[in-house]
């Protein structure tokens, strides 16, 4: 028998020890393969108008997930080696050389890895045409590319993965060597010792997380707290504070919070709540490092993947915010005009909803008035007629008109953020123009516009009386706004405007933008998914073999307990609340943080992120349910297993 | 007098076809209440196939065992859980005892299973830990107490419960002679005075001497029964000494 066939024998032998490590390793195999693959195809980018982005996000997103997979692998196989102590300890026991018992595990480690690279490059090929067309849908592309394997992706993805297993064996190699045989022999024989915990630790916990949570909070515009830590470092100290928080919850306040509960006698002394809460203080300690890191990433994924699914979903309001109406552009030559609008009108695909012709005005004005923060007192507005604000509104559906008077004013800002933008209502500014100057009193503010803000500056509407005056002293201009039918679909009549218009028309279309966000959104959630994925498989196995070490050691304990009379059905139940507390905590923690995260997002982006959010966090849940179940099962089937 | 343990022509046997092993054979034995009895016999002669048969956690190949008026061969998996709960205390030579709990804790495990009122089960564990004298050490771990205490720790959470039967594997075998004497004295002054029945398995002839009847088993088949009677400990010890060399196992390993 040689050292190779002994290790391949392990291998077969500790398969369900190693079935989810090798499944998890398999599944990032396939995503890097994945995302190699789209970064060598060109079908994707010639379908895209934004080519060279995509080939570098899945270069970055490739690296994330390279170096992800090499601390996952990495952990893992010192883990694994660890908890063979004592068959490493049983061989140098008969004599063999570290070396060769070394060379075993190098050998196993090997084969293991080789086995995923070959299995994972299999299945990638298949995959990922099916990955494509998910992002081709993501991205909002119908037409299904002729998208191939490139022998590039297979290439880079095994000698990537080949250095991270030749590095990870030759760990499992060099670990034989620090072990000392007598500590081999004690290794399982350690005596677990009831956990200290201190209560000002676990209020620090509690104070860090909260002050984390705070600061997260605070209006960026208004807060003392950002002003004097300033804007870079913020962020920095949320993350520290968040982080070590969660850590110290997670190794001090759950031992306190245990023993706390062990003061009611009534529900301690209750069934196996004995058994449970008494496992758990034991263990919990050791398993905080881990569970503070799956909670770590599974905010991070969760805020990633969330932000870039209510980008995703959030697409079509905040476009037709900055695009209120379908087409819009300036007139700059009546022949090319018509010309366009004879376009629009005969396009077989759109209906008109409705055309109108506006006459705007160009003004700079000095907005020191405004207090506004950080921006220069000089800024140039387009205005626009109160009768044709109240025309152009009633077109495109809304049930406002204004009625301005004399040298009042309106301020249309879509992007207007409370305690961000200017407090327009009150102020007043000078609009000059030829030498004269014009002061004007804002009387009102609509947080939206009628105008395409590609098209022109921060638009103010002003009375007709003072229109009609200021007419002659500033730069006018004509606009076309169409309203059309299938806003969404005006591929190929924004492609024909595009090319008639001029640059100077400022031509700005619905359609164009909405693609755009379809496309960079859809790439995201398509990378953060997938990376989540990969991170929830990752954790979730880590998680899922700590326990069944935990398993394997309490083997005893439970037999003990089946002799004195607990029945199985019982011994379940412990069981399966033990590990839900394990399972529930970087959970909870995650989410919280993630929730957290995103509401201080959602001020900042002006939405609601709630329904996306939930849907992310639901997903996230089910397939972590899915692991919780798995590692029950297997944790009971190991610790009932007497005869 | 009540009859707690009655065996009838219990026979068990391992392997299968072409391969099979008889482990014991023919086992008939009746235990009153109130009794102490001691199973010895040399090493295979079948003592733990048997004490596993009486603890529920092995099951015969063939004959009917009734404990306190149940039958334990047809009884279901749930219904045998309860039963061991309920009706049977367990003392083991390596203690057995849970190291995440303290020794409080581990007594009154079998009551807080049985869903006991927090405020009896502080009376009982009392009660009880007087008894044995451990009443010092009810809050430390058994990592912290010495095997002497822990054994008899484990028999009080084996009492705690007032099982009908007591069920002793080898209680003394990993104790220095000291403790041994002072647990085999807990257990006679048990059975004297709460008239508690115990079977206990060992193959040390001092600890069997302090039975009231002790049976021999070998080959998986009851050899001899020996009654102590009105006999003194030490006459009785020689009794035990003089079947134990006839039975060729030559087990004078302790005086």
């Amino acid at each position: 028998m040689t050292l190779f066939s002994i290790a391949g024998k392990n291998i077969r032998k500790n398969f369900t020890n190693y079935f989810l490590y090798f499944a998890s390793m398999i599944f990032s195999i396939v995503i890097y393969f994945t995302f190699v693959s789209l970064k060598y195809d060109n079908s994707i980018q010639s379908a895209s108008d934004s080519s060279p982005k995509i080939s570098s996000a899945f270069s970055g997103a490739a690296v994330v997930l390279i170096i992800f997979v090499a601390i996952f692998i990495w952990y893992s196989n010192s883990f694994f080696t660890r908890k063979r102590k004592k068959e490493v300890g049983l061989y140098s026991l008969l004599g063999v050389r570290k070396k060769q018992i070394g060379r075993m595990l190098f050998y196993e480690n090997f084969l293991m890895g080789v086995l995923a690279l070959i299995v994972g490059i299999a299945l990638g090929s298949v995959l990922s045409r099916f990955f494509v067309m998910i992002l081709m849908k993501a991205m909002g592309y119908d037409a299904i590319t002729n998208f191939s394997i490139s022998l590039a992706a297979i290439v880079n993805t095994f000698i990537v993965f080949m250095i991270i297993t030749l590095i990870t064996s030759f760990q499992g190699y060099r670990l034989i060597y620090r072990f000392k045989l007598i500590e081999l022999f004690h290794a399982d024989q350690l005596r677990e010792k009831e956990p200290k915990a201190s209560w000002l630790i676990a209020l620090l916990s509690l104070v860090l997380v909260g002050i984390g949570y705070w600061l997260a909070l605070q209006n960026l515009a208004n807060s003392k707290a950002w002003a004097t830590l300033g804007l870079m470092v913020t962020p920095l100290v949320i993350l520290v504070t968040v982080i070590l928080g969660t850590y110290l919850l997670f190794n001090t306040l759950t031992v306190t919070m245990l023993k706390l509960s062990r003061r009611n006698k009534k529900r301690y002394w209750k069934g196996l709540n004995i058994i449970g809460t008494s496992q758990l203080l034991y263990r919990i300690k050791g398993n905080a490092r881990t569970l503070t890191i799956i909670a770590v990433l599974s905010a991070t994924t969760l805020t990633a993947v969330g932000t870039a699914y209510s980008l995703y979903y959030s697409n079509r309001s905040s476009v037709s915010l900055v695009n209120p109406n379908s087409l819009m552009f300036i007139s700059t030559n009546s022949k090319i005009t018509s010309q366009a609008d004879t376009i629009i009108q005969h396009s077989k695909e759109h209906d008109v909803l409705y055309h109108t012709t506006l006459e705007l005005l160009e003004m700079d004005a000095d907005t020191s008035g405004l207090d506004q923060i950080s921006q220069s007192d000089e800024q140039t507005f387009t205005l626009l007629s109160n009768r044709d604000f109240n025309r152009l509104a009633k077109q495109q559906g809304r049930g406002e008109a204004l009625s301005l008077h004399a040298d009042e004013a309106a301020a249309l800002d879509p992007i207007y953020i409370k305690g961000m933008s200017p407090e327009y209502v009150g102020s007043s500014i000078t609009l000059s123009g030829n030498g004269d100057q014009e002061k004007i009193t804002f009387k009102d503010l609509k947080k939206y516009s009628v105008l395409n803000q590609g098209t022109v500056y921060s638009t103010i509407v002003v009375s007709d009386d003072l229109f009609a005056k200021l007419e002659s002293k500033a730069k006018t201009m004509t606009l076309e706004a169409y309203g059309i039918t299938h806003q969404d679909k005006a591929q190929s009549l924004t492609k024909e405007l595009e090319g008639i218009l001029p640059e100077k028309a400022g031509f700005s279309s619905f359609y164009r933008d909405y693609a755009s966000g379809m496309e960079s959104s859809g790439l995201l959630i398509f990378m953060g998914g997938f990376l989540g994925l990969v991170f929830l498989a990752a954790t979730g196995s880590i998680i899922y073999f700590k326990q069944l070490t935990e398993a394997n050691s309490d083997k005893a304990r439970y037999l003990i307990l089946y002799k004195i009379g607990v029945k199985k059905r019982e011994i379940r139940k412990t069981v399966a609340k033990q590990v839900m507390f394990i399972f529930a905590l970087p959970l909870i923690a995650g989410i919280a943080h993630c929730a957290v995260a995103l509401s201080a997002l959602s001020r900042l982006m002006q939405t609601s992120l709630v329904i996306p959010v939930v849907i992310c966090m639901g997903i996230y849940t089910c397939i972590y349910l899915i692991y919780y179940f798995v590692t029950v099962n297997a944790y009971y089937k190991i610790v009932t297993n007497v005869k | 007098m009540k009859t707690i343990l009655q065996a009838i022509n219990v026979n068990k046997t391992f392997g299968t076809k072409g391969n099979i092993y008889t482990a014991l054979q023919h086992i008939n034995l009746s235990i009153e209440e109130g009794e102490f009895v001691g199973i010895m016999g040399p090493s295979g002669a079948g003592k733990s196939t048997l004490l596993n048969i009486f603890s529920t956690i092995d099951t015969p190949t063939s004959g009917e065992i009734t404990i306190d008026g149940q039958n334990i061969v047809t009884m279901n998996e749930e219904k045998l859980s309860d039963f061991r709960r309920n009706k049977l205390g367990f003392i083991f030579q390596d203690y057995n005892l849970l190291d995440t709990l303290t020794v409080k804790e581990n007594i009154l495990l079998p009551l807080a299973l049985s869903k006991v009122p927090a405020a009896e089960i502080e009376v009982r564990v009392n009660e009880i830990a007087d008894m044995f004298g451990i009443r010092p050490i009810l809050d430390k771990y058994p990592y912290h107490i010495s095997g002497g205490q822990k054994q008899r720790a484990a028999a009080s959470r084996a009492i705690v419960a007032n099982p009908s039967l007591i069920l002793a594997d080898e209680p003394t075998g990993a104790l220095d002679s000291k403790s041994a004497t002072s647990l085999l004295e807990s257990l006679s002054t048990l059975n004297e005075s709460n008239r508690s029945t115990i079977m206990m398995v060992t193959h040390d002839a001092y600890a069997a001497s302090y039975c009231k009847r002790v049976i021999f088993i070998n080959d998986g088949q009851l050899f001899k029964e020996l009654h102590k009677q009105d006999l003194t400990r030490k006459e009785f010890f020689q009794q035990i000494l003089e079947v134990l060399s006839s039975l060729g196992g030559g087990h004078h390993d302790a005086v």
